[in-house]
């Protein structure tokens, strides 16, 4: 079989553009259902707020969505990105592919990640409706901040598409694909985990509404921290994208830059959604009782910080693949 | 599905025939080994750390539900959610172990 380098274009284009929109908008989509059944479980009780419930659950899905509209854009640049001969082929491919896998799964993430708090609203407002602005407002602070990880995974995405990958020949497409898996899939659990902590902050808040800045603050807190295995991920795929250079030009060089972006990608997903676990407990717990907000601040950093100590050993470890071994 | 070597054999003529001036040398048994280790080592701390951070962050969750609850129990709780949180560590620290031997032990 005779496979031309146009071949190796379409390969990519098709990949790419399939994993974009096929895990991005499947998360969003997964986000965008929880949203609606908690809507309308809430409405089926009281029919009487249908006017407050139907907007709740617009806003928190049109917010939710907009991880989505990342993948949607790179997807469609991935389809129709101008071609030029120099770097048409297999190089080319592979970072149509990685870019793909990049906002894919990243969007997933956050996509999930939104509809937590956009149901959580839609409980909420069905149980106090004279607060249902206050708490549309915590939705989506909560809903942006949980984006975060999908803007880190598109802007590696538009790296990997404009940017000219490192020349080191046919080396260069396993790094293409690597830096894409590490910081999508880091990129997922972080997404979630920041949104579980929103859910948990508007849950908090629906009930025990006069403890607001303390909620918010501690959501804020906790979202941040969640992120760390994100910024992990992009911090190798930033290095495998600008600093290797020198890559071997074999199935050793290949194998290394995989093995650094499954260890740091696949190694984030746990610690992410754990520390949004944690977060999430702690701010309806901080809602509950606000006096005891600096004990709750404390045990949830402390909590966090070991559930974060298993990222931290996949991003050494990815370290070591890369430059040590 | 093809058999190891044929497979070996196309990779080569793909690669080669993609950058033919850069690869020099046919794949041996020596870097596939090494190869293997790598990504084994990739793999086992990758998707070791999973089960870890998520085992870990109900620990926590939970100790945070408590001590909401029981705040003059603060110390108590705090202890037994580390203790918790350690033993959940520990797979984390094998799949660590079990990446580092990989890397420096087998690899070589």
């Amino acid at each position: 079989m005779d496979i031309t380098p146009e071949t190796w274009n379409y390969i990519g284009r098709y990949v790419g553009a399939s994993l974009a929109l096929g895990l991005g908008g499947l998360g969003a989509a997964i986000g965008m259902g929880m949203a609606g059944a908690e809507a309308n479980r809430a409405m089926m009780k009281q029919p009487s707020k249908h006017s407050d419930l139907l907007r709740t659950m617009l806003l928190g899905q049109a917010v939710g969505g907009s991880p989505s509209i990342f993948a949607l854009v790179v997807g469609l640049l991935i389809l129709f990105l101008p071609v030029n001969e120099s770097t048409s082929g297999m190089v080319f491919a592979s970072t149509l592919i990685g870019a793909g896998l990049a906002v894919g799964l990243g969007c997933f993430g956050s996509g999930v990640g939104c509809g937590f708090p956009a149901a959580q609203a839609c409980s909420g407002v069905a149980r106090n409706p004279k607060k249902s602005t206050a708490l549309t407002s915590t939705m989506m602070i909560g809903q942006a901040l949980a984006q975060s990880p999908s803007i880190f995974a598109t802007i590696v995405a538009l790296i990997l598409l404009f940017l000219p990958t490192p020349s080191v020949g046919i080396a260069s497409a396993g790094i293409a694909i690597a830096a894409g898996l590490s910081m999508g899939a880091s990129a997922l659990g972080p997404g979630l985990g920041s949104g579980i902590t929103a859910g948990g902050a508007v849950k908090g808040q629906s009930d025990w509404p006069q403890s607001r800045s303390i909620t918010v603050r501690t959501m804020m807190i906790g979202q941040a921290i969640c992120d760390t295995p994100a910024i992990f991920g992009m911090l190798v795929s930033f290095i495998m994208l600008f600093t290797l250079q020198d890559l071997e030009v074999s199935i050793i060089g290949f194998s290394k830059v995989m093995a650094a972006a499954i260890a740091v990608g696949i190694g984030g997903i746990g610690p992410g959604i754990g520390c949004g676990i944690v977060s999430e407990t702690s701010c309806e717990a901080s809602a509950k009782k606000p006096e005891h907000d600096a004990l709750m601040l404390r045990t949830m950093l402390i909590g966090q910080a070991v559930s974060q100590s298993t990222a931290i050993y996949a991003l050494i470890i990815a370290l070591v693949i890369l430059f040590v071994v | 599905m093809m058999d190891p070597a044929t497979l070996l054999a196309v990779l080569e003529t793909t690669l080669s025939q993609a950058d033919a001036d850069v690869v020099e040398s046919a794949i041996t048994g020596k870097d596939l080994i090494k190869a293997g280790a790598l990504m084994g080592a990739g793999i086992c701390m990758g998707f070791g750390a999973i089960g870890p951070g998520i085992g870990e962050g109900f620990a926590a969750g939970k100790a945070c539900e408590a001590i909401g609850r029981a705040p003059e129990e603060a110390g108590l709780l705090t202890r037994t959610m580390l203790i918790g949180q350690a033993v959940s560590e520990s797979t984390g620290i094998y799949s660590l172990v079990v990446a580092l031997l990989m890397l420096f032990v087998v690899g070589v």
